[in-house]
């Protein structure tokens, strides 16, 4: 009776560890956690980098905004470098879009800026504090902010197709 | 282990390695890199911001730089990268929640198995006769049986 | 042409290891021992074709086959060629396949050494031995096949992985590591069939303990040179991270280093049997739950090369290993009961069971620290990290209850100890451990833990020197010998244990650099602009300009440096000894490597974190590390300790009988 327990709990032990291995089969152990979404998006002083003017996060109060971190050397943000013009230019009446530079030389990024053109501001953010602040874990990562100025979500993928986006940016509209 | 030098995911080009901040005084750098230590690298495997090489570890270093010098506490310090990253963005478990498991579990198993072990063991009789004691150790006896061949 | 070969050959292996395995388990189970020869002829053919298999990729990857699959993934022209014959186990498919080779050598070398051996006790266990090996052939000839062939080759492939490139010790870390985890099949196998048998005599015993002990020294050789290798490549100014795939092979250690000391017990007093055997069937178990860590891309480390789908086939693998391994252990323990009863706690005994105890401990902790994030996410559904300073924090304690117990175990007598007789052993070697932390608080060196540790590791090493020198030393003052042959003597005529207790130096030699490396650290970090210098420790490090440099497979950009001691000399580190930044053709990031001034008392660590071409300028993190090389300069003494207990004992019997 006794031999009989031991050798229950022995296996169901073994039982619990080959499901706990077996569900991490389905999670990517790369992934990083993302608290930030329903918290107030960090205000951010920075500078846009064809005008050198200082943007503000809360200038914009009131209105959705998309923050798009990105940066020249990789490869994905220049996929869905055109969807996002295609959506700036379908939402942007309504929606502020900002681009945000990180972990990138500003020399780089003005030339390709110069060569590929942007529809919407590039703001840099020199020494990635911003993205710091908002928790970025990657590149590219897109945020969509709602009026209330609260982070809704954010997308930590290249957007490849104008229907994924369409898709995101209705929850800020 | 370590997290190459900038493995930002889907990093397909190369980041331009950028230089972090001078450190702060001997006293509150000691702070940061101990901070440091403990909170992970966002951009990295499994490496803490103070080990990490990588571009983005420094720039959230220097977030702790900044931290310590507005005066936060290390709780506070701790708490500004939970908010963004959850209970992840800690190196060492807290000792509450389901965490504290990993805590207690392995004391727990220690005392489980010092009980079992010393019920496995003779109880100590006091004032053991001294003839009853092996005199001597069996090695030196084997050397004395080897020498008087 | 080259994948027919190689793939018919590992059809071959799986054929007859499952041959072997059949006949071995069911005629043993049968007790039919004529069958015996057709186990081992099985096993013969399975290492004769696993072996051919290897040669035939070795040659595939020297002819730049690119029609092979794997050779497509990993090779390429520009590869210097050692690196090219490197590149065998540079990636999954490639590793699982040398993985069978060295299968094949192993079971080759057991069943040709017991040949002779009744098939009572050898039966059942080549044939779990094959199974196990059934099982990777499958893995080779299925999930991982890296032989499967390229219809419309390319010209040229990308090259190994550049970690590997980066660093000669990446040449023999690997198949350390290999030879030490596919080597505990054999204690798993004849553990198992000992189980399976439902005894465990002293015929069992013997080849159980060496054939642990080899598999144990690759471990610990690879567990080194994996940390040195980290130490020296990947220029972060530590040399263990806790990460999981290092724990994964430190696991298997831990039991195996238990059942080491466990054994001495079973022999000595026929008790501890059904504990000593479930450590041999652990470690098997958690070498092969480390190869799932390692390969199935479940965890997050920078040793997951490659991620594939073998994880699901190997998770079933483990479920029925484990579930072979309860059900064994449950049903057969009983047969193996305590012949005799244990004495107290103050024993030699008591010792081994506590150190038993903090060996299990520490294995629980490193296994319930690796898998509580899957836990907590799998169950609980919440993100959570156990790193470095939680497995710092836990195994500090354990490990300094281990050197104490390292220092009283051999003082005490089996059975029972007599008070006065241990006061009078203990009084030196303790007097010893307190003065030298006195002096060490002396020299101005502060701290309780190394402190302790110092005070612990010199209590240590006086009580193994006597019991090494001690017979030695009577057989000079009674026979007249000189010291050298005195101590060969007295060593040969008890191997284990002379071995056992230089292998204790070795690890006392390491506890030491490990205490010492990371209580009395100096770091330092700052930006530079060529002339300028930054102070570590009594150390200034001269930036003397960034450098260019190409090679055939990879570019580079150095900080060249000079180290000035404290005396003025000057150390020059240009060029290729410079901290570097490389860029591989294949690898988009670059790989930095830092420049290590190894120094037997102290290390000087630079890595170059970033440089800005256009100032000329970069950034350092710079450390002096005291004695961290101490860790890797045990290992000839750990080597030379197993050595001793290895060696055969017969032709010792011989020599005494001529010398009669």
């Amino acid at each position: 009776m006794k031999r009989a327990a031991a050798i229950i709990t022995a296996l169901v032990l073994v039982g619990g560890l080959v499901f706990v291995l077996g569900r991490a089969f389905g999670t990517d152990p790369h992934a990083v956690p993302f608290k930030m979404a329903g918290k107030a998006a960090p205000n951010f002083n920075i500078k846009r980098l064809d005008t050198d003017e200082i943007v503000s996060l809360a200038s914009f109060k009131g209105r959705p905004i998309v923050l798009n971190f990105w940066a020249t050397w990789c490869g994905p943000c220049k996929v869905e470098h055109p969807v996002l013009d295609w959506a700036a230019s379908k939402y942007g009446n309504d929606v502020v879009f900002l681009g945000i530079v990180f972990e990138d030389t500003e020399d780089n990024t003005k030339r390709f800026l110069k060569e590929n053109g942007w529809s919407f501001p590039q703001l840099f953010d020199p020494k990635s504090t911003v993205a710091v602040d908002y928790g970025v874990s990657g590149v590219p990562e897109t945020y969509f902010i709602n009026r209330a100025g609260l982070i809704v979500k954010k997308y930590p993928y290249p957007f490849q197709h104008p229907s994924q986006f369409e898709h995101e940016i209705q929850e800020i509209l | 282990m370590i997290a190459l030098l900038l493995s930002l995911v889907l990093a397909q080009g190369y980041a331009p390695p950028r230089q972090g901040q001078d450190p702060l005084d001997a006293e509150r750098e000691a702070r940061v890199q101990r901070v440091g230590k403990l909170l992970r690298c966002a951009v990295c495997q499994g490496v803490s911001i103070a080990d990490s090489p990588a571009s983005m570890a420094r720039a959230q270093l220097d977030k702790v730089r900044e931290l310590v010098t507005e005066g936060k506490s290390d709780d506070e310090i701790f708490d500004y990268f939970v908010d963004r990253y959850g209970q992840w963005a800690l190196m060492e478990p807290r000792k509450s929640g389901v965490a504290l498991a990993v805590w207690v579990a392995p004391v727990l198993m220690l005392v489980v198995g010092l009980l079992l072990v010393l019920g496995s063991m003779k109880k100590p009789v006091k004032a053991v006769a001294p003839a009853d004691a092996p005199a001597e150790d069996d090695y030196l006896a084997q050397v004395k049986k080897d020498l008087g061949q | 042409m080259n994948s027919t070969l190689g793939y018919g050959l590992v059809l071959l292996g799986l054929l007859c290891a499952a041959f072997a395995a059949i006949v071995g388990i069911v005629t043993g189970l049968m007790r039919k021992e004529s069958a015996l020869p057709w186990v081992q002829r099985g096993i013969y053919g399975y290492a004769a074709a696993m072996v051919g298999s290897n040669l035939v990729m070795v040659g595939a990857l020297l002819q730049h086959d690119f029609s092979v699959k794997y050779v497509s993934q990993v090779g390429s022209r520009s590869t210097p060629t050692i690196f090219t014959i490197v590149s065998l186990w540079s990636a999954l498919e490639g590793s699982i396949l040398f993985w069978g080779a060295i299968m094949g050598l192993y079971l080759f070398a057991f069943a040709f050494i017991y040949r002779r051996e009744h098939g009572r006790y050898m039966q059942l266990s080549l044939g779990v031995m094959a199974a196990v090996a059934t099982f990777f052939a499958f893995l080779i000839a299925g999930p991982a096949n890296p032989w499967v062939h390229v219809p419309n080759p390319l010209a040229d492939g990308p090259g190994p992985n550049p970690l590997l490139q980066n660093h000669p010790l990446m040449i023999i870390h690997p198949p350390m590591l290999y030879l030490g985890y596919v080597g505990m099949t054999i204690p798993f196998g004849i553990a198992a069939g000992a189980l399976l048998r439902g005894e465990l005599g002293d015929a069992w015993l013997v080849p159980l303990r060496k054939w642990t002990l080899v598999p144990w020294i690759f471990l610990t050789i690879g567990i080194i040179l994996g940390s040195w290798w980290a130490y020296a490549v990947l220029g972060w100014g530590g040399y263990w991270a806790w990460d999981p795939v290092e724990n994964a092979s430190f696991m298997p250690w831990l039991t195996a280093t238990a059942f080491m000391h466990s054994t001495m017990v079973l022999e000595k007093k026929k008790a501890l049997k059904l504990w000593t055997i479930a450590l041999a069937l652990a470690s098997f178990v958690l070498t092969i739950v480390g190869t799932f860590m390692t390969r199935s891309g479940v965890f997050n480390s920078v040793h997951s090369f490659t991620q594939s789908d073998i994880g699901p086939t190997f998770l079933v693998f483990i479920g029925v290993l484990l579930v072979f391994s309860v059900l064994l252990v449950a049903l057969r323990g009983h047969m193996l009961v305590a012949e005799t009863q244990l004495g107290g706690i103050v024993s030699r005994e008591g010792s081994i069971l506590l150190n038993n105890l903090v060996f299990a401990g520490l294995t629980f902790v490193v296994l319930l620290g690796t898998l509580f994030p899957l836990i907590s996410e799998g169950v609980f559904n919440e993100k959570l990290t156990v790193g470095e300073p939680y497995f710092n924090k836990m195994a500090l304690p354990l490990g300094m209850v281990m050197l104490f117990l390292m220092g009283v175990g051999p003082m005490l007598p089996w059975g029972q100890a007599d008070t006065k007789t241990l006061i009078n052993t203990a009084i030196i070697p303790g007097g010893v451990g307190v003065v030298t932390s006195l002096v060490c608080f002396a020299f101005g060196y502060r701290g309780f833990m190394p402190l302790t540790t110092f005070g612990l590791a010199a209590f240590v090493t006086v009580v193994t020197l006597r019991e090494l020198l001690l017979p030695a030393q009577q057989r000079m003052a009674e026979q007249k010998e000189s010291l050298t042959t005195a101590i060969f003597v007295s060593a040969s005529r008890a191997r284990r244990r002379f071995g056992g207790y230089v292998v204790h130096l070795g690890i006392v030699a390491i506890v030491v650099a490990i205490a010492a490396s990371s209580a009395y650290k100096v770091h330092s970090t700052g930006t530079l602009k060529p002339g300028a210098s930054l102070k570590v420790g009594d150390y200034d490090v001269r930036f003397d300009g960034l450098e260019r440099g190409k090679e055939p497979h990879r570019e580079w950009i150095a900080a060249n440096m000079t180290i000035v001691s404290p005396g003025g000399s000057e150390s020059k580190h240009h060029g290729s000894n410079a901290p570097r930044m490389n860029f591989y053709e294949r690898s988009t990031d670059p790989v930095g490597s830092p420049a290590v001034s190894e120094r037997v008392l102290r290390d000087v660590y630079v890595s170059l974190l970033s440089y800005d071409t256009a100032s000329g300028s970069a950034s350092f993190n710079m450390w002096v590390f005291p004695l961290v090389g101490w860790i890797w300069y045990a290992i000839p003494l750990l080597a030379l300790g197993t050595l001793i207990a290895l060696w055969p004992q017969r032709r010792r019997q011989q020599v005494a009988a001529e010398a009669k």
